[in-house]
């Protein structure tokens, strides 16, 4: 309709009580009305549950019997159902683009909960702005593009692995790049794994070896991701690959040379329990099996070029190669799983504990590797540098974890860790030898947990309710300490020849630098932030990016196992077409009003808008160009460019600024003028 | 078998004296009582002080001797995972018990008299060195100590009053 040379228009109002999570606080029934009285506003209304079937059907049946063509839907945030009021709108055959969502739950009612008078004038001044901005919208078009049909998986741990082998079976090419020089992860270190007490390794290589083996999964190893460009759907990614110095088409794995090798190296994988050489093969079950020289301890490569070549003369494949220089490889994704994992908590931060200071207090990790046949000890359950046989072993709990001072979530795995090495220490030595556990809380809670905690009782463990203050150590390397106990109310004084730390998880230190590789959000505690709690829990904030084992949260195998198919799901809903639908917001050029300044060039984060020298009628002119599968449509350049020539659909200035005049102005009252 | 009811009311004077619950907010981990210096000889057990305030039984606590027990050697606070204080909670019952005129222990007011006296914790003491002589100040001729400023004694009466 026109009125006055002006497009006059019938603007819907739906206020939404989600239950008593807005309408607690705001009086939605006096919101309603008022909306009733802004101009241009047809029809306003509220129901319980606008995001309901229902209430959904009340906008469509307003928009086809009252001529509804401009939606204002005042209820959560618009990430949580713009999506659906969209999606509704458009069944209409209306522009999906004409809705506007204000939020009265997350913006008014979350967090104005003692104040309800003024927190129902916030929600009216903020549907007065959703009304100004929403007679402006545009009718938008989603734009549809071709997406890359592979998959970027960063990290080889159990999480990577598992979602890569369902990827590639599915279909997809896979790039699975693994910083260390084998893949396998946190879990390859494990000795078992509870409550099954199943060995780590039986169940993990065979996973590692069809990884390696699949046609369609490409094995990066000894590589980092470098760069990241583009976006969800065609992503360029570079990744650097350091030099192994050994050549991995010509290397068998045969260990000739790690025998000839003079140079001793701590063995990081036995969390430097034993040594190694400065070339070595990663571990015993290594995947690839190829050797890597340590450049930072190999003689040859650190001090000289002439010294030393023990192993390239030792070699009979002629795999050694001292000269092989760095690669980087660019590869072209449609999405990107972060499974980078977690590392464990430094207990030497807890000063208390002694860790680092006695030699017998050692980590968790620690004792895994101890317990481990493959390990330092070969799998005898004695004091790590010297051997020794053991006469008391005590486990600590919920060290770096439920404490404030250091990390205040739960490890989540620490008490199930403690009860199976617990239970292993049990089978492996003498029945004389007292096992302790000092304990907060021990939380067993998942499929088959509470029986295992059950079985590590029958197994004469004792179980301390409370935990030591301090630990001291004798010359003769054995420990003491005094600790309460909650049950019999009595200190009890223990002398021991080995504790172990419950050390918890932490974030891995990459994720800082990948964080900002991919624009993926970290929560409170450094972990990736998932896109939703609940309903999101595999996906970042980042469409195209997912998140797969314990980089989103401290996780045990069965979860890992379970979010990284998942993450290979969504991977699969999303690419499996070929072709998605993006949102419509990118920047916009208008060439009659640029003057190829550049200013908006100079300020784009993404590099996504070039100037070109284009003919014109009055000869050649300088012109800003947007690169559409650049742009990321942040609308940074559109306050920036000093003639107004560069516009965001759905964000142009009028619209922007009607909102604002919207917030500033008295309370409008429609017939008051 | 000793039966108690919460008393909420005096619960509700404690964390008033500590600003809120962050100071009680324990979890019952046992590693202030495992570590207290006063827990061998003296029994004290932070936890329990703690957990008797969180449920509101603190009608015996400013008469009980044990709260007058802590070495103040402040291990509870530096360890606690939670950043709890029963140091604290200890300090806020001294001075409930103060206010209630309930028995302090002599020691106590000795300490407090020397401060206003001579602005000192304890009087200078006569020691014996390595080579068995003893010497006192004055053996060491090191000069007098003044006894405080009257503005000093007022100042501390007055803060004493105001408690």
């Amino acid at each position: 309709m026109v009125r006055d040379g002006f497009i006059v228009t019938k603007i819907g109002v739906y206020v939404c009580h989600c239950g008593l999570n807005i309408a607690g606080v705001v009086d939605v029934e006096k919101v309603a009305e008022y909306a009733k009285n802004l101009p241009d506003v047809a029809v306003s209304r509220h129901y319980t549950y606008m995001c309901s079937e229902p209430g959904q059907r009340m906008v469509q049946d307003d928009i086809k019997t009252l001529g509804i063509d401009r939606i204002v839907i005042a209820a959560c945030s618009p990430k949580m159902h713009e999506d659906t009021f969209r999606r509704a709108v458009s069944e209409t055959g209306l522009n999906p683009y004409l809705t506007e969502i204000v939020n009265l739950r997350e913006h008014v009612s979350w967090v104005h909960t003692h104040e309800p008078e003024k927190a129902t004038e916030k929600a009216e001044g903020l549907v007065r702005m959703g009304v100004a901005r929403v007679r402006l919208l545009e009718p938008l078009k989603n734009r549809r593009v071709k997406v890359e049909k592979s998959v970027l998986i960063v990290g080889g741990g159990i999480a990577g692995i598992q979602s890569s082998l369902d990827l590639a079976n599915a279909g997809f090419k896979v790039y699975l790049v693994e910083k260390s020089p084998s893949i396998g992860g946190r879990m390859s270190q494990l000795d078992k794994t509870f409550p099954t007490l199943d060995c780590s390794a039986c169940i993990l290589t065979p996973k590692m070896v069809d990884a390696a083996k699949h046609r369609n999964i490409m094995l990066l190893t000894n590589a980092e991701v470098m760069e990241v460009k583009g976006f969800v759907g065609n992503y360029e990614v570079s990744i650097f690959k350091k030099p192994r110095y050994v050549d991995a088409k010509k290397c068998v794995g045969c260990e000739l040379c790690t025998r000839v090798c003079p140079v001793k190296v701590p063995d990081e994988f036995n969390e430097n329990l034993s040594e190694k050489r400065a070339i070595s093969i990663h571990s015993a079950h290594a995947v690839p099996k190829i050797a890597m020289i340590n450049p930072n301890y190999c003689l040859r490569l650190k001090y000289n070029k002439g010294v030393c070549a023990k192993c390239q003369n030792a070699c009979e494949a002629m795999a050694i190669n001292f000269e092989q220089k760095p690669e980087v490889n660019q590869v072209k994704v449609g999405a990107i799983i972060l499974a980078v994992g977690s590392e464990v908590f430094n207990a030497s931060k807890m000063a208390e504990l002694g860790y680092g200071r006695f030699k017998n207090v050692i980590s968790n990790i620690e004792f895994e590797r101890i317990s481990d046949a493959s390990g330092p000890t070969g799998g005898k359950i004695v004091t790590p540098k010297d051997h020794k046989m053991l006469k008391t072993i005590v486990f600590v709990q919920c060290v770096g974890s439920r404490d404030k001072r250091f990390h205040e979530y739960c490890c989540r795995v620490g008490c199930m860790v403690t009860l199976k090495q617990a239970i292993l220490a049990r089978e492996k030595i003498e029945e004389n030898v007292r096992i302790y556990v000092c304990y907060i809380d021990l939380r067993a809670f998942g499929k088959g947990y509470e029986e295992f905690y059950r079985r590590a009782r029958d197994m004469d463990i004792d179980f301390i309710a409370g935990i030591p203050s301090e630990i001291h150590g004798s010359p003769d390397g054995s420990l003491y300490f005094d600790v309460y106990d909650k049950g019999t109310n009595k200190l009890l004084q223990i002398t021991a020849d080995l504790v172990v730390l419950g050390t918890g998880l932490v974030p891995n230190r990459d994720m800082g630098h990948l964080s900002a590789l991919v624009h993926a959000s970290r929560s409170a505690d450094g972990f990736f932030l998932e896109a939703h709690p609940k309903l999101k829990p595999l996906e970042s904030a980042m469409s195209g990016v997912f998140l797969a084992g314990a980089c989103q949260g401290p996780k045990d195998i069965p979860d890992t196992v379970a979010q990284a198919s998942g993450a290979a799901a969504k991977v699969i809903d999303l690419l499996s077409n070929g072709e998605i639908e993006l949102e419509p917001l990118k920047a916009v050029v208008n060439k009659e009003l640029c003057s190829g300044c550049n200013i908006c060039g100079s300020i784009c984060p993404f590099a996504a808008i070039e100037i070109h020298l284009e003919k014109a009628e009055e000869g050649a002119k300088y012109r800003a160009e947007v690169i559409e599968a650049m742009c990321q449509g942040c609308g940074l350049c559109c306050p920036a460019c000093p003639s107004g020539a560069i516009k965001m659909p759905q964000f142009t200035t009028s619209q922007v600024l009607s909102q604002v005049e919207a917030a500033l102005a008295e309370p409008l009252v429609k017939g008051g003028k | 078998m000793s039966m108690a009811k919460p008393n909420l009311e005096a619960r509700g004077k404690v964390l008033t004296k500590l600003h809120g619950r962050e100071m009680v907010n324990c979890f019952q981990c046992m590693k202030c009582t495992s570590g207290c210096t006063a827990l061998k000889l003296l029994e004290l057990k932070p936890h329990e002080i703690i957990k008797l305030v969180n449920l509101g039984f603190v009608d015996e606590l400013p008469t009980s001797d044990i709260i007058w027990t802590c070495v103040t050697c402040l291990k509870c606070v530096e360890r606690c995972p939670q950043k709890a204080s029963p140091y604290h909670v200890i300090m806020a019952l001294r001075n409930l018990a103060v206010e209630k005129e309930a028995k302090v222990p002599e020691d106590y007011l000795k300490a407090v008299s020397h401060i206003l006296e001579t602005g000192l914790t304890d009087t200078p003491k006569k020691i014996v060195t390595r080579k068995l002589q003893t010497v006192d100040r004055d053996s060491l001729k090191l000069p007098k100590i003044k006894p405080p400023m009257e503005s000093f004694q007022s100042a501390l009466m007055k803060a004493m009053e105001e408690k």
